[in-house]
C-alpha cells in the first residue's frame, strides 16, 4: 500500500491535494480491503479532471509507424486531444471510416468510384509520400541491384517467366551471371496496400496484367506453382530471409529489416525507360511529375509516373475521413489534427524515419482546401 | 405443476449455449443468402477466387450488384483445410497414444504428474506462439532439408504446427482414462501371463477406444478451426491445388481472416457475404467431422443413460 500513491505524482497541485486526502483514506481503510478500489476510483476522477476530445485512428500498417512517431508530439503540442492509433490494414480504415466507427481511417489506397458514389461525404486526404521496394533474395547478387522491369515481374508473378536466367531477365542485366534456379514470387496474403500499388504498377506496365489479374488490395493471383503468400510486411521480409531466390514487395517503410536480412533493392524500369532505385531524390521526382494534374479529391495514383527519373511505384498515404463528424468538436479536433501533420507533422525527423516524403506545397494547399470541408 | 425457481433457471442457461448456435447459423444463412445466389452450386467445386475489380464500377447479375470479374470458389481452402487436419491427426495420433501410454504405464510414479503437466502446459500454449516457432525453426528447417523447390511455407509445415497444438489435447484425454481403467483388469490381465504390451493393448486400450476417437475430435475440431499459426507457416496459396506435401496451401480459417480487410472495402458487400458463406462450409465440415466421429465411437447416446 505504501507506494500506491507514488503513481500519483507529477500532477498539478489540485491533484496534491487530492493525493493527501487520498493518503489519508488509504491510512483509515488499509485494513478493510477497499483502499485500492477507492484509489482507483479516486484516479478515475483525476484523470477526467479536463474532458479531452477522444480521436481514434486505425488502418494501414505502412503509416502505423508514422503515426506511433507523430502521436507524442502532437498531443503535447494539443493537450485538449486524445488520440490513440492502431494498425489493422488499408481495409479495415476504409470500412472503419465510413462506418462512424473511427475518426481517421488511414490507407495506402484512395478510395474507389464505387465507395465514392456509395458514400459521397468521404475524404481522401494525403498526408505523406511513400515508396516501395522490390526486394529478392538472390545468393551472390543481392548487393548488385537487379534491373526489372513491369512486364518481367508480371511474368513472373504470372508464372511465365519461371527461373532467374530466362532471357527477359538476363536481357535487362547484361554481364550478371544469373542463376539457372526457379523464381519463387512472394505475395501478401492480407488485404493491403502495398498489394494495390504493386499491382497498380504491373497493371499500368503490362497491358495482358491488366486485363487478367488488375490491381487491387487483395487480387486473385493467378496459379504459380511454388509462389508462396506472406501475411504483413514484416512477413514478407522474413519469407523472402527464408527463401534463396524468391522476390517480393515491401514498403520503404521497412528498408532497415530489408537491409538488416541483407536482400537484394531492384532498380525498376520507368515510364521513361530508365531503371531507377527507390532514393529519396527519384520518390520525389515521381510525386513532382503528379502535382499539376491532381484533381482537387485528390485521389490519383503515382504509379508509372512520367518523368526520366520517376521511381514507378510511389504513393500518397490517406487518411480516409467523413467530412460529417460527429459533433462540432469532433470536427475541429480532426481538423486540428490533419493540419498539424500536414506542417509539424511533414518535418522530416519524423518522416525520413520510415523513409516517407513530405507532401509538396501545391498537395497541401488542395489537402487544406479538403480539411476544411470537415463538419 | 410444481414451480422450481432452480430447475427453471437451469434450463434457461442451459438453452443459452443452442440458442446462441442457432443465433450464428441463422445469422450466417440470411447473411449470406445473396452469396448463395449468385454463387450457385458450383461455389464448392470452383478453383478460382477472385473479388473482381473494385475500383470500377459494379456490374449487374441476376439481380445482384457484384464487383466486376467477381467470381468465388473455394475448392482450394476446402482442400487445403482437410488435407492440413487429417496429416496432423495422423502426426499426432501415435505420438499422443505414445505419450499417454508412457506416462500411464513406463513413467516412475514421482515423475509422472510433472511430465502429465507439462504435457497439459503444451495444450494451453497461445497458437500464435506454435506460428511463430513455426516461422522461426520449422520453416527453415523443412526448406533447406526436406523441400525439393527450397521452400520450407506450405502443407507440411502447416501440418506439423497443428499436430503439435493437438497432440496434448489427445494424449491428456487418453492418460486420464488410461489412469480410470479398474486395477482389477490390468491385474488380471498379468496374471494370465500376459507381457506387459499385450496388457496395454488387449486389456487397456479397448476399454479406452470411445475416449480416444472422442479425443480426436476435440483436436480435429481446433485443428479445422485455427486459423493464425496456419496463415504464418502455410504459404498462403490461392487459385492453386497442392501438388505435393511441401506445396503452399490454405485453410478456410486462415483465409476468412485474411481477406476481411479487402472484402470490407467491396462496396457491394458480396466479398464479405461470400465470406460468410465459407464460414458456413466450414461450420458444415465440423459439424460432420463431429457426427461422423460421434457415430463411430458410439458413444453419441451414453452421455443420457447413466446407471
Amino acid at each position: 500500500m505504501r507506494e500506491a500513491p507514488a503513481g500519483l505524482t507529477g500532477i498539478s497541485t489540485q491533484g496534491l491535494l487530492i493525493r493527501n486526502a487520498l493518503v489519508k483514506l488509504t491510512h483509515k481503510l488499509r485494513r478493510s480491503g477497499v483502499a485500492a478500489l477507492a484509489l482507483a476510483a479516486a484516479i478515475g476522477i483525476t484523470g477526467t479532471a479536463h474532458a479531452a476530445t477522444s480521436l481514434v485512428e486505425t488502418g494501414s500498417s505502412l503509416l502505423y509507424p508514422l503515426f506511433n512517431l507523430w502521436v507524442p508530439d502532437f498531443t503535447a503540442a494539443n493537450p485538449g486531444i486524445q488520440l490513440s492509433t492502431t494498425s489493422t490494414g488499408s481495409g479495415a480504415g476504409i470500412a472503419q471510416s465510413i462506418k462512424g466507427l473511427v475518426q481517421i481511417g488511414a490507407s495506402d489506397a484512395y478510395l474507389s468510384d464505387g465507395i465514392m458514389k456509395k458514400n459521397p461525404g468521404m475524404l481522401s486526404i494525403p498526408l505523406a509520400i511513400s515508396a516501395q521496394a522490390i526486394n529478392y533474395n538472390l545468393p551472390g547478387l543481392n548487393g548488385k541491384s537487379l534491373k526489372l522491369s513491369g512486364p518481367i515481374l508480371a511474368g513472373i508473378y504470372s508464372g511465365k517467366i519461371t527461373k532467374w536466367n530466362d532471357k527477359a531477365i538476363a536481357a535487362a542485366n547484361p554481364g550478371v551471371a544469373l542463376p539457372d534456379h526457379v523464381i519463387i514470387p512472394v505475395h501478401r496474403v492480407d488485404g493491403s496496400g502495398d498489394t494495390f500499388i504493386f499491382t497498380q504498377y504491373l497493371a499500368f506496365s503490362t497491358p495482358s496484367w491488366a486485363k487478367t489479374v488488375d490491381y487491387g488490395t487483395a487480387v486473385s493471383w493467378p496459379a504459380v506453382s511454388g509462389g508462396i503468400g506472406a501475411n504483413g510486411n514484416s512477413g514478407m521480409v522474413t519469407a523472402v530471409a527464408a527463401n534463396p531466390y524468391s522476390v517480393a514487395y515491401i514498403g520503404v517503410s521497412y528498408a532497415a529489416q530489408v537491409e538488416k536480412a541483407g536482400l537484394g533493392v531492384a532498380a525498376l524500369k520507368d515510364k521513361a525507360g530508365v531503371y531507377v532505385m527507390p532514393t529519396a531524390a527519384n520518390i520525389a521526382a515521381a510525386a513532382d511529375s503528379v502535382v499539376t494534374t491532381t484533381p482537387p479529391d485528390e485521389r490519383i495514383s503515382m504509379i508509372f509516373a512520367p518523368g526520366e527519373l520517376a521511381y514507378p511505384i510511389v504513393n500518397y498515404e490517406y487518411a480516409i475521413i467523413n467530412s460529417a463528424q460527429s459533433d462540432a468538436t469532433t470536427a475541429s479536433a480532426v481538423q486540428t489534427f490533419l493540419n498539424w501533420a500536414l506542417t509539424s507533422g511533414n518535418d522530416m525527423k519524423y518522416l525520413s524515419k520510415v523513409h516517407f516524403l513530405p507532401l509538396p506545397a501545391a498537395i497541401v494547399t488542395l489537402s487544406k482546401t479538403q480539411i476544411a470541408k470537415i463538419h | 405443476m410444481k414451480f422450481r425457481p432452480f430447475r427453471l433457471s437451469l434450463l434457461g442457461v442451459s438453452l443459452l449455449i443452442p440458442a446462441a448456435l442457432c443465433a450464428v447459423i441463422l445469422f450466417l444463412l440470411i447473411y449470406s443468402g445473396q452469396a448463395f445466389i449468385y454463387n450457385g452450386l458450383g461455389f464448392v467445386w470452383r478453383l478460382t477466387w477472385d473479388l473482381g475489380n473494385l475500383y470500377a464500377d459494379p456490374v449487374t447479375v441476376h439481380g445482384i450488384s457484384v464487383p466486376l470479374g467477381a467470381s468465388y470458389g473455394i475448392l482450394v481452402f476446402v482442400v487445403g483445410t482437410l488435407l492440413s487436419s487429417f496429416i496432423a491427426i495422423l502426426i499426432a495420433v501415435p505420438l499422443s497414444v505414445g505419450a499417454a501410454i508412457f506416462l500411464a504405464e513406463a513413467a516412475p510414479s514421482k515423475i509422472r504428474p510433472v511430465l502429465s503437466m507439462l504435457v497439459e502446459l503444451v495444450a494451453v500454449v497461445p497458437s500464435v506462439v506454435f506460428g511463430l516457432w513455426g516461422v522461426a525453426v520449422l520453416v527453415p528447417f523443412i526448406g533447406r532439408y526436406l523441400a525439393p523447390s527450397g521452400n520450407g511455407y506450405g502443407l507440411l509445415a502447416a501440418s506439423i504446427v497443428l499436430a503439435l497444438m493437438i497432440t496434448p489435447i489427445i494424449a491428456t484425454t487418453l492418460l486420464d482414462s488410461l489412469m480410470q481403467v479398474p486395477k482389477e483388469n490390468r491385474e488380471s490381465a498379468f496374471a494370465l501371463g500376459a507381457t506387459h504390451f499385450e496388457v496395454v493393448s488387449k486389456a487397456m486400450m479397448p476399454m479406452v477406444r470411445s475416449t480416444l476417437i472422442g479425443g480426436i475430435v476435440l483436436a480435429l475440431g481446433r485443428a479445422l478451426g485455427e486459423t493464425m499459426a496456419v496463415l504464418m507457416v502455410s504459404g498462403g496459396a490461392i487459385n492453386i491445388l497442392p501438388s505435393s506435401i511441401f506445396s503452399p496451401v490454405s485453410t478456410i480459417a486462415s483465409f476468412i481472416v485474411s481477406q476481411l480487410d479487402s472484402a470490407e472495402s467491396d462496396p457491394t458487400n458480396m466479398a464479405v457475404r461470400s465470406l460468410a458463406e465459407i464460414a458456413l462450409v466450414l461450420f458444415l465440415i465440423t459439424l460432420a467431422v463431429n457426427a461422423g466421429a460421434k457415430f463411430l465411437s458410439s458413444g453419441a447416446l451414453r452421455v443420457s443413460n447413466r446407471k
